[in-house]
């Protein structure tokens, strides 16, 4: 199965990925190819629209099946399964096998070794391989993927009080969000979380080592340079805020992002 | 010999379960068994749901699990998580 034929399946914009941004000297990107340098792309799904199939099922390899089999809710199972199946066609779009034949392994985490940034092996093929982060909240999964190690966070906007995150924040992040009017600083909150998230995924380094290890500056719309990445606000889905960290030696500030995915969504 | 637990185990497994269920919006969390891994792929708890629970459980208990808990045993199910909190809990504004 290709990209092409999962497209026609599900609710898709267009054939073409959708620019969120002009794409530095090309204003069409072109479709599969390995974003260059200081270019991700990122899809959107819901997971509700994707069918788990027998086929899409099969190409799962034994440790996506043995995880999926240890949700105790149907619902959490099918979520998984359908994240999965679509992160496999998407990555197949860009090295041209099919899903089932993707090695995707894990890396160490850079601070205890234990297992860490989810990678795609190199195939028997020549092709390069792309680098990926997948996310999930709800039904929504957004997958980025680039040329250089990549994180990507999303969660869903706090319908409740979540100032008991605050102590997890660089302490200037904190200081900021504590002159905020309840509202905007929840909001904010989520705002901190997803950034400082999508910097550590990018490297694999876990959560459990803490997250404020660096400022992430909510109050800052621009892309912002934190150690050796950039990490962006993502246009997300209503109700949803997401955070994009792309870096690699010669990527520099601004991260562009191609937008792809189920229609509807952004 | 472990010291009595200052909570009952039980009770601290329904309020974690209610807390977890109310930041989620899962009413299926309120059911689910003692041997449930919470931060594995068993019911799918992201890490921001996973640290809101930490915080609760510093704020109602008193007990930091990450800061007492150096090798984070006590995270492996709903169950030991719950034991390690009563074994260790103080009255709620008495860190």
């Amino acid at each position: 199965m290709n990209p092409t034929s999962w497209r026609g399946s599900v609710p898709f914009s267009s054939t073409v990925p959708q620019c969120e941004t002009a794409v530095p000297g090309n204003a069409r990107p072109s479709r599969n190819a390995v974003p260059p340098g200081d270019t991700a792309d990122v899809w959107w799904f819901d997971t509700r629209a994707v069918a788990v199939t027998p086929a899409g099922l099969a190409g799962l390899d034994r440790g996506e099946r043995s995880r999926a089999e240890a949700f105790l809710f149907p619902a959490d199972r099918r979520r998984y399964q359908a994240a999965h199946m679509m992160l496999r066609q998407v990555l197949a779009g860009y090295t041209g096998a099919a899903p089932g034949q993707l090695a995707l392994g894990r890396e160490p985490c850079p601070r205890c070794g234990a297992a860490g940034r989810p990678v795609l092996r190199p195939g028997p093929g020549a092709r390069p391989v792309p680098s990926f982060s997948l996310a999930h909240s709800g039904d929504l999964v957004v997958i980025a993927v680039a040329g250089h190690p990549v994180g990507v966070d999303v969660e869903q906007d706090a319908d409740r009080c979540v100032c008991s995150l605050v102590p997890a924040l660089h302490p200037a992040d904190a200081a900021w969000v504590a002159g905020l009017g309840e509202r905007e600083r929840h909001q904010a909150i989520i705002t901190c979380w997803v950034r400082a998230e999508a910097v550590l995924k990018r490297t694999g380094q876990g959560i459990g080592h803490g997250l404020g290890g660096f400022p992430v500056r909510p109050g800052r719309s621009a892309p912002l340079r934190v150690s050796d990445c950039t990490v962006r606000q993502l246009a997300a889905p209503p109700g949803y805020r997401a955070a994009l960290a792309l870096g690699g030696g010669e990527v520099t500030a601004p991260v562009w992002v191609r937008v792809c995915g189920h229609s509807g969504l952004l | 010999m472990n010291p009595p637990g200052r909570a009952d185990v039980a009770s601290v497994t329904d309020d974690l379960r209610a807390f977890l269920a109310s930041a989620t919006g899962r009413d299926e969390l309120l059911r689910i068994p003692p041997g449930t891994a919470l931060f594995g792929t068993e019911v799918g708890l992201d890490s921001l749901t996973g640290t809101l629970l930490l915080r609760e459980i510093q704020r109602r208990f008193g007990v930091d699990v990450a800061g007492e808990d150096l090798n984070l045993d006590s995270l492996a199910t709903l169950g030991t998580l719950a034991a390690f909190v009563a074994q260790r809990a103080r009255p709620e504004g008495h860190p």
